[in-house]
């Protein structure tokens, strides 16, 4: 254990400013000091994905990343994209589409379709697979996932 | 059996596409894990683990950790032996075997537990688990089923003589004779490696003690939280009216989140002691060091053959590595492998002998279709016998295929097969394919060098597994389902069962059964699970058994209860019950009156007076129900794959599944299970598997090492569907999603084969990982 540090993160658009460790996750700081559990953790190790947030709008894994490495940036999650009343389009393309059974990968895949949709609006399905490549789901096979984030990219809806 | 209350022919959801009710939460990140929840004053647990295949425990120093400030508590084997009672599981035909909470003398496999911290935060935990010391003997390991089985092997379990804990034989028709009269004996092997279930979640607990009441709130994500209670409830030595489980969201199973394990139960065992809520929640190294492991089986056979193709007899020569502990019966699932592997053909000649052994490896449980192998193996001999013969392969299937006409038929191993699309599926399938051109395609490619393989897998599945089925195998479960139903006094639905949702999304299907059998709509249903104090008591969910046995027993429990609506509405308007009838929360009679459901219970709660003679108030009901031995669905996968000679990497440029599951309860969810399961089963064969070396050290405790399907490899499936309704369960439902598993083992197995025939390489073991691949094509390219 190491001293504690004072950071600023804005996260989902408010500022937080809070104490911790030098070697507090990103996710445990999300999850534990900010009650934000959408985050989910799969592997703490950076393969699964579950754990995908946006930092200054770039998708991260924030099992790899230290809060204290956040001080200063905005951070976005799961919570942060949805909106007060019903779903986003890449939430709503999800529920057509059967692309979830568990639940439990979902955030990570739809922060990854945000961050690769805004960037990259109307993909083929080889790019689309090659985006949603670093996130694992183990219920889905993924074919229906591939054809909610097509869905969403054809509709030409906005992420 | 006749399901008498069953006069229910109309159905306006059951078969409905419905849009699940559970997805808002999960989407929005609002889903409850177990790692979600947190109560006041909870503490922490980590485990300390061997870093040992096999090793005597010499001492557990725990001095420095306790002295860390923030650590609470540091237990070993020792006390856990004081607060709790060993495991012991026996079944015939098996030797029985003890497991201690956690490890007194030994350690059996690398990540076995050997003593638990608790600490105020997680970070603390995992810092004391460092500081822990434990001295270790290193024994010889012993890390291989048939070399463990040898006389001289070290012991992995030192109460038994021997590593082989199971060694049965069965034989049923004239096996003998077949073999005499054949023209031909054909044998062929199947190694399939071990893989594991890897669910996105991890394990996870929170273990509640409540000591002024006395009860234990155990919050875990759990597939079966009725016999789990029971269970903790006896290894606590609490009664089991002091234990509540209660299954939050479940981040997927797949059959791992089935037993108790020695890490819940140390935790529960400690938050009793301690009076001191304690969490936790498995990573993913220990999630791929020490939870459950499968699949690692070992099957040769030989077929009794007549030179048109005609199978004359079958014998069958199976192995399993169950690994270090037995939390089942370690003869339990490749028995399953055994009686089913005659699978969709007329094989009354059949032998099998079982041998299981145990290994200084993970424990074996079973992972979605515990009998995966079986249609590979089934499968891969037919395949054989064609290329032995010199015909078609799909000559020899029809050949010795059953027909619908010759159902209901009695297997050599008991069990019935009825209403059963074997031919009808396999068939539809080729024409889909389009069989012939595809053989055309494949002649080409190989004039050009190519390897081009068609993969061919009839699958028939067993599921949902009654009673019956569990006391024929010798097994102590049961496999009944139970539901209870009510209608609220404000005419909404709330129904609670005893299966818990891992994401099949049961919330939906069961409301959509619910919905038909009682006469409303799926969104006036609340579907509940996974709490003990509130679901009936139930078998959960394992064995594909969550539609025949889940949604049917709740759908029977809907009929029955609609018929007491019914009863009630003819008293009401003085007309005969056959009048009357109740249609999307509307009760209605004949020629004119009608009634909304929230006045009918309005009147059943509130205004008793009201009801005919006799009639209790309320509108509640429980049921119980108890299928059939066994429910069959059935599935052809074609698979096509291309093999690139120098990568050895396997591509797969299109699937096809036909699928029977009798009555759909959602289309929508069984495809969704169907490609779940199939990308599970391509992701076995092409990329999974657990690593152990010659001294027992695991070398893949990562994900980066234990590689799963991507999106980047995931085929897409093309489905059909036949639905020919079961004539015994509710609705006509068969089970179905461990099927899935199985045809894609074996189409993509038998695709590669095909695909290397010409070279004459025999594709015998699995992952078809480039290298051994690669392997085959060297080899048999040198010996040309």
């Amino acid at each position: 254990m190491t001293a504690k540090r004072l950071i600023s993160v804005t996260v989902n658009g408010v500022r937080q400013v809070r104490e911790v460790e030098p070697r507090r996750l990103l996710s445990d700081f999300l999850r534990e000091d900010l009650n934000l559990t959408g985050t989910h953790v799969g592997c703490e190790h950076g393969v699964c994905g579950a754990c995908t947030v946006l930092i200054n709008g770039r998708a991260s894994r924030s099992c790899l990343t230290f809060a204290v490495q956040c001080d200063g940036a905005e951070v976005t999650t799961t919570e942060g994209l949805t909106p007060a009343e019903g779903l986003n389009p890449i939430q709503q393309a999800f529920h057509e589409s059967h692309a979830l059974q568990c639940g439990f990968c979902t955030p990570g895949f739809i922060v990854t379709a945000h961050a690769f949709l805004k960037e990259n609006p109307a993909p083929s399905e080889a790019e689309i697979r090659s985006a949603l490549s670093g996130n694992l789901c183990r219920c889905t096979g993924y074919q229906n996932i591939i054809t909610a984030v097509k869905q969403v990219a054809e509709g030409g809806r906005q992420p | 059996m006749t399901l008498t209350s069953d006069k229910v022919t109309r159905q306006r959801y059951i078969g409905a596409a419905v849009p699940r009710k559970e997805d808002y939460r999960f989407l929005t990140g609002q889903g409850q894990y177990i790692d979600d929840l947190s109560v006041r004053g909870m503490t922490h647990a980590c485990f300390v683990r061997s870093p040992h295949a096999h090793a005597l425990i010499r001492a557990i120093r725990t001095e420095k950790a306790l002295a860390l400030p923030g650590v609470i508590a540091v237990a070993t084997g020792k006390e856990l032996a004081e607060l709790t009672n060993k495991a012991r599981v026996a079944l015939e035909g098996c030797l029985p075997m003890e497991m201690a909470t956690l490890p007194l003398t030994k350690v059996r496999f690398v990540g076995d537990p050997v003593a638990c911290v608790v600490a105020i935060d997680r970070y603390i935990a995992e810092d004391a688990a460092e500081l822990v010391e434990v001295e270790y003997e290193p024994l010889r390991a012993v890390t291989e089923m048939q070399a463990a089985a040898a006389l001289n092997a070290p012991l992995v379990d030192d109460a038994l003589p021997t590593n082989l804990v199971a060694d049965q034989s069965f034989s049923y028709g004239e096996v003998e004779r077949a073999f005499a009269e054949a023209d031909l004996v054909v044998e062929a092997e199947f190694r399939q490696h071990r893989q594991t279930h890897a669910p996105m979640e991890p394990r996870g607990v929170l273990a509640v003690w409540d000591n002024g009441r006395k009860e234990l709130t155990f919050h875990n994500g759990a597939q079966v939280p009725h016999p789990l209670r029971t269970n903790l409830a006896s290894r606590l030595r609490l009664s089991e009216n002091q234990v509540r489980v209660v299954s939050p969201d479940v981040g997927g199973g797949f059959g791992q989140k089935i037993p108790l394990y020695r890490e819940e139960l140390t935790v529960a065992a400690l938050a009793i002691k301690l009076n001191r809520p304690i969490k936790w929640i498995e990573d993913r190294a220990e999630n791929l060091l020490a939870a459950n492991m499968a699949r690692e089986d070992w099957v040769r056979t030989q077929a009794a053959v007549k030179k048109d193709g005609t199978i004359l007899g079958l014998r069958a020569e199976l192995w399993t590595d169950f690994g270090a502990y037995a939390l089942y019966p370690p003869n339990y699932m490749i028995r399953v492998v055994g009686m089913i592997l005659p699978g969709p053909y007329r094989i009354q000649n059949y032998a099998y002998n079982l041998k299981a052994s145990i290994t200084n490896k993970c424990p074996a449980g079973p992972m979605r279709a515990p009998m995966a192998i079986a249609t590979w193996v089934t499968e891969g001999t037919i395949d054989k016998v064609a290329e032995k013969l010199g015909l078609d392969p799909v000559e020899v299937r029809r050949k010795n295929m059953l027909t619908l006409e010759e159902q209901p038929y009695d297997m050599a191993t008991g069990y019935r097969y009825e209403a059963l699309t074997l031919r009808e599926s396999l068939d539809h399938a080729l024409e889909q394919f389009g069989y012939e051109q595809f053989r055309q395609e494949q002649a080409e490619a190989r004039a050009q060098g190519r390897f081009l393989g068609l993969g061919i897998a009839s699958v028939v599945e067993p599921n949902t597994y009654g009673s019956a089925w569990y006391r024929s195998a010798g097994i102590p479960g049961t496999g009944h389902e139970a539901a209870t139903v009510k209608i609220e006094p404000s005419g909404v639905v709330n129904v609670m069962v005893g299966i818990m949702s891992n994401g099949q999304g049961y919330e939906t299907t069961i409301a959509q059964a619910v919905a038909d059998g009682l006469g409303t709509t799926p969104d006036n249903v609340q579907v509940r699970l996974g709490d003990t104090h509130v679901a009936p008591y139930g078998m959960g969910t394992r064995g594909a058994r969550g539609a025949a046995a889940g949604a049917g027993v709740a759908y029977l429990a809907a009929v029955d209860l609609r018929a007491k609506v019914l009863r009630l509405a003819a008293h009401l308007w003085q007309v005969p019950v056959e009048m009357v009838e109740v249609r999307d929360n509307q009760v209605l009679v004949v020629g004119g009156h009608s009634l909304g459901l929230a006045e009918l219970a309005r009147i059943a709660y509130l205004d008793p007076l009201e009801l005919p003679p006799g009639m209790e108030p309320g509108l509640e009901l429980h049921k119980t129900y108890d299928p059939p031995p066994l429910t069959f669905s059935n599935a052809t996968h074609l698979c096509a794959v291309e093999v690139d000679a120098g990568t050895g990497m396997v591509r797969i440029p299109r699937y096809l599944i036909v699928e029977d599951a009798g009555t759909l309860i959602n289309p929508t969810v069984v495809d969704g299970q169907i490609q779940g399961a199939a990308a599970m089963g391509i992701s076995g064969v092409l990329l999974e598997q657990v690593v152990y070396d010659e001294t027992g050290q695991n070398l893949t405790g990562t994900f980066a090492d234990y590689l799963l399907l991507s999106a980047a490899e995931a085929p897409a499936f093309e489905i059909h569907h036949l639905q020919t309704p079961s004539p015994n369960t509710p609705a006509g439902i068969k089970g179905m999603a461990e099927g899935g598993v199985m045809g894609a083992i074996a189409a993509v197995c038998l695709g590669v084969q095909d695909a290397l025939r010409p070279i004459g390489a025999v594709v015998d073991a699995q992952p078809l990982s480039p290298s051994r691949i690669l392997g085959l094509i060297r080899k048999h390219r040198e010996t040309r």
